[in-house]
């Protein structure tokens, strides 16, 4: 959404048929420190919107071709939250009654007092930002309140999937125990002329890989519950944190995996390098994370970007690809445990899972945005002192 | 090379576990010796002589580190090992703080766990030959008076 700064001048269209009547009106509201456009026709300035908006439209009824009540129903039509004041010929009230029923924010006479236009123009200004803040403001809440909710569930969810891992590990270390027992058995000499060894050990080999990857998962798991239960970090691992340096370490680790494909990472940063004192390692972790997930869903040849930014409360790390994208339906479930659109043994869909524990922990937001086939892009906002 | 069987005890709830993990010490050559609580692992203690024991950080009943505690408080020159959960880590931290040797997450790592269990043996060897010599010493001392 474009923010209208206060001190910035009002952008008026302005719609008349009549040239020197616009003209006119044009030099001294221009001279009021209005910014003016002008156009003769509605189809014109029906065009003129389209490439740029402007914040207010005074808006001739009378007009030859489209007429003003037809102009201004199509202009709110339009996205932008343009006000439209509609000028009408004397005595012309009809006019402006059905100009407002449709949607004008007020009418004037002709001819026009000056003076009275302005306050006029003002006052449709004054509505516009008040309702474009209150968007704001509903968007702003509706994005806290869905963020909690996330938040909440993925919370009851590591909540149950750490019980289910700490119930898990006993029976997997019996696994591990009983097929290493019969491995060690295998190795002894006098079993060395076993029959069909070798398929006895093909499945011992197979467990052991299985059990290990299990292991891997509940490990990982419990991990970022710790992380998340914890509430906070440890503060002793924080340290101040250069985030540039930080994120070509990350680079340096991915880059192998991604210049097999001819994929290249690109990272800008602003000037001075932006810092954080925040946890270097649980950091990097979700860096790697992040980035290794764009290099693979990034078609071959093309570019992983990371772009680092700061005020003095906040920095941002933002990991951007322009990949296959996040269908609407998994990126409601991207952060929860276990959730993956990988092949089974590619991924344990834990990787966002503990990346979100990680930032949650520090302190940080993460937030993402997908659109399929264009890219996804990956914020991060992590609290810059201590 | 052959290697002088150490005295293992074995401690943990599950039953399973602690019976594969055995069979796996004793088809190394080790003696192991198994108790599946807290309580019975200091009953095993009076009765036998151990040199290292794998202890379960979580068990109902006498949980490991007031095992722990016990242990060093009975027998000090036995070595522990804990084996935790991941979720447990601060309990083994707390353990080794105690005077616990070292401790493994558990699925453990069964090279892992014999590299430590023989570290932990070497130390209560030298542990041991460290008394005997300063026993010695003593008794030397004693002698000349």
């Amino acid at each position: 959404m474009e923010k209208t700064n206060i001190t910035d001048p009002i952008d008026v269209l302005l719609v008349d048929d009549e040239d020197d009547f616009r003209q006119i009106l044009s030099k001294r509201l221009t001279r009021r420190g209005i910014h003016v456009r002008q156009t003769d026709r509605g189809e014109n300035a029906l065009q003129m919107l389209e490439q740029e908006s402007a914040e207010i439209v005074i808006l001739d009824i009378k007009m030859p071709g489209m007429d003003g009540i037809e102009c201004l129903r199509r202009i709110k039509k339009m996205p932008d939250m343009t006000e439209v004041i509609m000028l009408t010929g004397h005595a012309d009230i009809q006019g402006g009654v059905e100009g407002i029923k449709s949607g004008a924010f007020d009418y004037l006479s002709k001819p026009v007092e000056l003076e009275h236009l302005i306050r006029k123009i003002k006052q449709a200004h004054h509505k516009m930002q008040r309702i474009q803040a209150e968007k704001e403001d509903a968007a702003f809440k509706e994005r806290i309140t869905q963020q909690m909710v996330v938040a909440e569930r993925l919370v009851a969810l590591g909540t149950m999937a750490s019980g289910v891992a700490h119930e898990i590990n006993n029976p997997l270390a019996v696994i591990q125990d009983s097929a290493g027992w019969l491995q060690q058995i295998l190795d002894k000499s006098e079993m060395q002329n076993m029959p069909r060894k070798g398929d006895f050990q093909k499945g011992l080999e197979r467990i052991e890989k299985a059990v290990k990857r299990a292991g891997k998962i509940t490990q990982q798991l419990l991990q970022a519950v710790k992380t998340q239960t914890t509430d906070t970090a440890d503060p002793s691992s924080f340290v101040e944190t250069d985030l540039h340096k930080l994120a070509q370490e990350a680079i340096t680790l991915v880059e192998p995996e991604a210049s097999l494909r001819g994929i290249s990472i690109s990272l800008t940063s602003q000037e001075p390098h932006p810092s954080a004192w925040t946890d270097p390692l649980q950091l990097l972790q979700v860096l790697l994370n992040l980035l290794s997930n764009s290099v693979q869903a990034t078609d071959d040849g093309e570019q992983v970007f990371i772009s680092l930014t700061a005020t003095l409360e906040e920095a941002k790390i933002i990991v951007k690809d322009n990949g296959c994208g996040i269908s609407r339906e998994n990126l409601a479930r991207i952060f929860e445990p276990f959730f993956t659109t990988k092949e089974a043994d590619q991924g344990t869909g834990m990787g966002l899972y503990v990346s979100w524990g990680i930032i949650t922990s520090l302190g940080g937001l993460i937030a993402v945005e997908s659109e399929v086939s264009k890219g996804t892009t990956f914020t991060i906002t992590l609290p810059v002192k201590k | 090379m052959f290697k002088t069987p150490s005295h293992i005890l074995l401690v943990d709830d599950e039953k399973d576990f602690v019976e594969m993990l055995s069979l796996r010490l004793q088809e190394n050559g080790e003696d192991v010796l198994a108790a599946y609580s807290g309580q019975e692992c200091l009953e095993t203690l009076e009765k036998k002589t151990i040199d290292v024991i794998i202890l379960d950080v979580k068990m109902p009943g006498m949980d490991g580190i007031e095992t722990l505690k016990k242990i060093k408080k009975l027998h000090p020159l036995v070595e522990v090992i804990m084996l935790t959960g991941h979720g447990t880590i601060q309990a083994a931290v707390e353990g080794m703080k105690l005077g616990a040797f070292d401790f493994l997450l558990k699925p453990a790592d069964f090279k892992e766990l014999t590299e430590k269990l023989n570290r932990a043996r070497e130390r209560r060897k030298e542990q041991v030959e460290r008394i005997q010599k300063a026993e010695r010493a003593m008794l030397l001392r004693q002698s000349k008076i």
